[in-house]
């Protein structure tokens, strides 16, 4: 330390004492430092000064415009913290069994209730309504997925990622003039945007179903659906030298099978697709692993190489793929060493946009990505960025699965943090997804019997759920100075709660024993999307997670149900024989209730929608198969995967929850009132397409709702033993 | 340490002469470039890329602050403060490598400027040659002899304070030797006389003075003489500023450019 101030300080002596030499030498040594430095103060001054000046005029065109937007403020700042999945009926045995403390501390202070969620109850759904006010069928988003309705191929429902269509064609390679238009599908506008236009501050923070951002007067990160590099929503990448008849043991994801030479090994990490080439193909990564005793060293081209030890996670290792042309195309992983005697077994996260130099848009505006990735590091960007799939298909195991979850929540607690820090005014909402994947990976715990137990731990990680609680309880008690704020409202949502998944049905099956859905060429069976489906003969699909759809004539490209009697008398017939389907192997309903969206909704999109919306049983939900349009042989099929937990049931058994630091006007609260009530709280008109109301007390309306929630009126059909609010 | 300006100053003629004969701007594009590599090299290896990164993305940062949040007053003022501290910080990390490149840069620098920013006396044109003797030293018996082809074109002036001026006239181009005696000392000084553009030297001292004007060798640290000066005109640099002015000023400019074209590929963060 001290050699080294010495040296500098010598430097400065000699540049002093010999000016001509030292501006001699300005040019390619310091010049590079000395004319940067000079850069950034020019700018950093122009850019204060322009601030400084423009800012009493800014205050000036604001109260011209619209005065004080905090006049009819009851706070000055709301607080929202979405924690997805969240269910009212664990978080009420938590709290009762003393493992939240924060949270009873919160319910204590204002309220905890049920909050009604969205049909269907899943996150897109349930986000976009919490976003725009509005139901399904006016934001437009059902489901996940949906149909193209000229294929019946499957399409993201919220993201519309186009081509580019001009282009320039310079021998190999295919140069885009301009970028593919991206769009959200979600219609209805953001209740962060009416509060932007009222200058309003404004900082939301992974809210599902927010790419591309759409631009406001605030900052955004977009959250679920946002693609990894490949353009899918997660792509894994499984390395292992352990084979079976000559190809990986393992499947799902992207497989390598690895050749070991001595200590070596190498292989390649495979991207996104090289648009600039004619010939396309996939980017790829070379790589080296050499083995060592206590683990492995990755080298991989670009990036500095990195030691990994057995059942600990990397850092985030930035990817560098180079299409050609000089471009480059960033993303970020993290890798993790499953084992490495007698077989390497190497996973690799999906390839997460890079936030510090993002290849898509991912947040508004773009900047804010990236001074965040400046500001904490790289941090996840995936939508679904913890990896359920690669758990279901136990490439990693539990307790990978939970190291990469919670790494995520620490780094989405840090975006939470620096965004109250910068929010002195206005509304701050950030949803973690933690608490939503761990119960749908860890929910068999809950129950001893669950048929996804069979062949796996039933003890290591039989706490799991209430621990993720426990985590979240933690997480308020570090915000509590905020919740104690008077000019702060401090909500705890979530978009559904959950229920046991141990049954998959799949409708389609159904569908074509009875005659619905027809199969070409005597077919019995169907692969995923449709693949035997004769469309001429088929009145009704089922496609998504809760998603039925009659073919109708118009809509669907080779529909045979006609508009009007036709219709309504199909949507009757099969709404009356779902209610009264069995599952032979369990006694009792399977279906609660179905909803027709052309009957029950008065949205603009439910003409779109799938026309029957399938309220399960707790217990029961579309299967795997079922999802992805296929027919299986059977209706019912054990759920023998890890994804052991869910909540695209009947609404009605999986609200979210609602802790507020102030207590309520109503003992009902909807997720769908949300939005109404964050832009009355912070003194704003909620704009006329909201259809929710207020459910926080005003001048016209008392308070009516403290305290905890009474579990006794949740309805908790079909949840797990161990997930009963009242065992 | 001036002994050493003689041996380096070779080593450059035997670099620089391929070139120098020809194009006078290839050596003025190359040696930039030479001169960026060099530089780069040494600073990646000098300075702490790492502390210099992080400073920079801390910089990046607070100007992010002040760009997204605008309207509130004690982020961009908080900012702003951070800002000037991490450009500070930046900037100390760079002053070893600074020191480290100084010797370097300023050889390949005074070096060109001896090869090119002094135009030769043309021809018949009357110039001074200065004679300093170090203090107390009289002038008076400084003499002069011109070779064929310089002609002393006035009577010398000597002044008490030990200065000697000879005025000159070189009637045939050429790089000519005067030599001048003191005493039992006797020393030359080379004069360059019309023709093409090429090494000129103007002055011949035992000072450090000897680094920057490294076309001749540097008088002996023992010598009567302190310096020998001939008053030389500026080579013209076109839209440049003519002479030392125009070349560090090319210097810097495209050296600055090739460093910054070249950082990337030779990874270097500055």
């Amino acid at each position: 330390m001290t050699r080294r101030l010495w040296g500098r300080l010598f430097a400065v002596a000699a540049a002093l004492s010999f000016p001509a030499v030292a501006f001699a030498y300005i040019g390619p040594g310091a010049g590079f430092a000395l004319a940067g430095s000079f850069m950034v103060l020019l700018t950093t001054l122009a850019i204060v000064a322009l601030t400084l000046l423009t800012y009493p005029f800014t205050l000036l065109w604001r109260a011209i415009r619209i005065g004080n937007p905090y006049k009819d403020a009851a706070v000055k700042r709301v607080i929202v913290v979405g924690m997805d999945g969240m269910d009212p009926g664990l978080a009420s045995r938590f709290m009762a069994e003393g493992r939240l403390p924060n949270f009873k501390r919160l319910a204590d202070k204002g309220a905890f209730r049920a909050l009604q969620t969205s049909n269907p109850s899943m996150s897109p759904v349930a986000w976009s309504t919490f976003a725009t006010g509005t139901d399904a069928s006016h934001h437009g988003i059902y489901d996940f997925i949906t149909r193209d309705p000229c294929t019946c191929a499957p399409l993201i429902s919220s993201t519309d990622i186009g081509k580019v269509e001009r282009v320039l064609n310079i021998g190999r390679y295919v140069i885009p003039l301009g970028k593919p238009e991206i769009k959200l599908l979600q219609k209805g506008e953001a209740f962060w945007k009416a509060l932007g236009e009222r200058h309003v501050p404004a900082i939301v923070q992974r809210v599902p179903i927010t790419f591309p951002p759409n631009a406001f007067r605030g900052l955004l990160l977009s959250g679920m659906c946002v693609p990894d590099l490949r353009g899918s929503q997660g792509t894994f990448a499984f390395f292992t030298t352990e084979e079976k008849e000559g190809r990986p043991a393992y499947t799902g994801g992207e497989q390598t099978l690895l050749r070991r030479k001595g200590n070596v090994i190498r292989s390649r990490i495979v991207g996104p697709d090289n648009s600039l080439l004619k010939a396309g193909g996939r980017m790829t990564l070379p790589f080296t692993l050499t083995v060592g005793k206590a683990g492995v060293t990755v080298a991989i081209e670009g990036s500095e190489p990195f030691e990994l030890v057995p059942r600990r996670y990397s850092p985030w290792i930035k990817l560098t793929f180079k299409p050609g042309l000089g471009i480059s195309v960033n993303g970020i992983a993290r890798f993790y060493l499953n084992e490495m005697d007698p077989n390497v077994n190497l996973y690799m996260t999906p390839i997460h946009i890079d936030p510090e130099n993002p290849a898509m848009p991912i947040s508004h505006p773009d900047v804010y990505a990236i001074y965040l990735a400046k500001k904490q590091g790289p941090y996840a960007t995936l939508g679904l960025a913890e990896d359920t799939w690669a758990l279901n298909e136990r490439v990693i195991d539990e307790a990978a699965f939970l190291d990469f979850a919670y790494l995520v929540g620490e780094e989405r607690e840090k975006m939470l943090l620096d965004a109250i820090e910068k929010t002195r005014s206005g509304l701050v909402c950030t949803v973690f997804d933690t608490t939503d994947r761990i119960q749908h990976m860890f929910y068999r715990y809950l129950d001893p019997s669950h048929p996804a137990n069979a062949g796996k731990d039933i003890t290591a990680h039989k706490d799991e759920v209430a621990k993720v609680y426990e985590s979240m309880d933690r997480m308020i008690g570090r915000l509590w100075h905020e919740v104690e704020r008077e000019d702060t409202a401090f909500l705890v949502i979530s978009d559904h709660g959950f229920t046991n998944f141990r049954r998959g049905v799949n409708l389609n099956s159904w569908l074509f024993q009875e005659g619905y859905l027809a199969l070409r060429d005597g077919h019995v069976l169907s692969g995923d999307w449709f693949e035997h489906v004769d469309w001429s003969r088929t009145r009704a699909f089922a496609l998504g997670l809760t998603g039925l759809f009659i073919n109708r004539k118009g809509r669907e490209q080779s529909g045979i149900v006609e508009e009007g009697a036709e219709y309504d008398a199909l949507v009757a017939e099969l709404r009356e024989r779902l209610v009264a389907l069995r599952d032979p192997e369990r006694e009792g309903p399977v279906i609660r209730r179905v909803v027709s969206a052309m009957a029950e909704m008065d949205g603009p999109e439910r003409f779109d929608a799938p026309d029957l919306l399938v309220g399960y049983e707790g217990g029961y939900r579309h299967s795997w198969e079922c999802a992805t349009g296929a027919v299986t042989a059977t209706v019912f099929q054990d759920n023998t995967k890890s994804w052991s937990g869910d909540h695209c049931v009947d609404p009605d058994i999986v609200p979210g929850v609602l802790f507020s630091n102030r207590p309520l006007a109503t003992e009902r609260p909807r997720l769908i009132d949300m939005p109404t009530s964050i832009l009355r709280l912070l003194g704003q008109k909620p704009p006329a397409h909201m259809v929710g109301g207020m459910i926080f007390p005003t001048s016209e309306q008392p308070a009516v709702a403290r305290g905890w929630l009474d579990p006794a009126t949740l309805d908790q059909s079909g949840a797990a033993p161990g997930a009963l609010a009242v065992p | 340490m001036t002994f050493l300006v003689g041996p380096i100053t070779s080593v450059f003629d035997v670099l620089l002469a391929p070139f120098g004969h020809g194009w006078p701007w290839f050596d003025l594009v190359l040696w930039p470039l030479v001169g960026a590599v060099i530089a780069l090299v040494v600073y990646k290896y000098v300075s702490n890329q790492k502390a210099i990164a992080a400073a920079k993305d801390r910089i990046a940062l607070h100007l992010y602050e002040v760009r997204l949040f605008p309207e509130d007053l004690r982020i961009v003022l908080g900012s702003t403060l951070k800002i000037l501290w991490r450009n500070a910080v930046y900037v100390g990390h760079n002053l070893l490598p600074m020191a480290v490149m100084l010797a370097p840069m300023m050889l390949l620098i005074t070096q060109l400027v001896s090869h090119y920013a002094f135009a030769p006396t043309p021809v018949g044109e009357p110039v001074v040659l200065q004679v300093a003797l170090d203090s107390g030293r009289p002038a008076s018996s400084v003499q002069l002899e011109v070779p064929n082809g310089v002609t002393l074109d006035a009577p010398p002036v000597r002044t008490a304070d030990g200065h000697a001026y000879f005025r000159l006239r070189g009637d045939v181009a050429g790089d000519h030797t005067l030599v001048v005696r003191q005493g039992s000392e006797t020393q030359t000084k080379v004069w360059s006389v019309g023709g093409e553009a090429r090494k000129v030297s103007p002055l011949r001292t035992d000072s450090l003075e000897a680094w920057l004007y490294p076309g001749e060798p540097a008088l002996p640290g023992d010598s009567s003489f302190r310096e020998l000066r001939i008053a030389t005109a500026a080579q013209p640099m076109h839209w440049l500023p003519d002479g030392e002015g125009g070349i560090l000023l090319w210097f810097f400019a495209l050296s600055l450019l090739a460093g910054f074209a070249l950082a990337k590929p030779m990874g270097v963060t500055f």
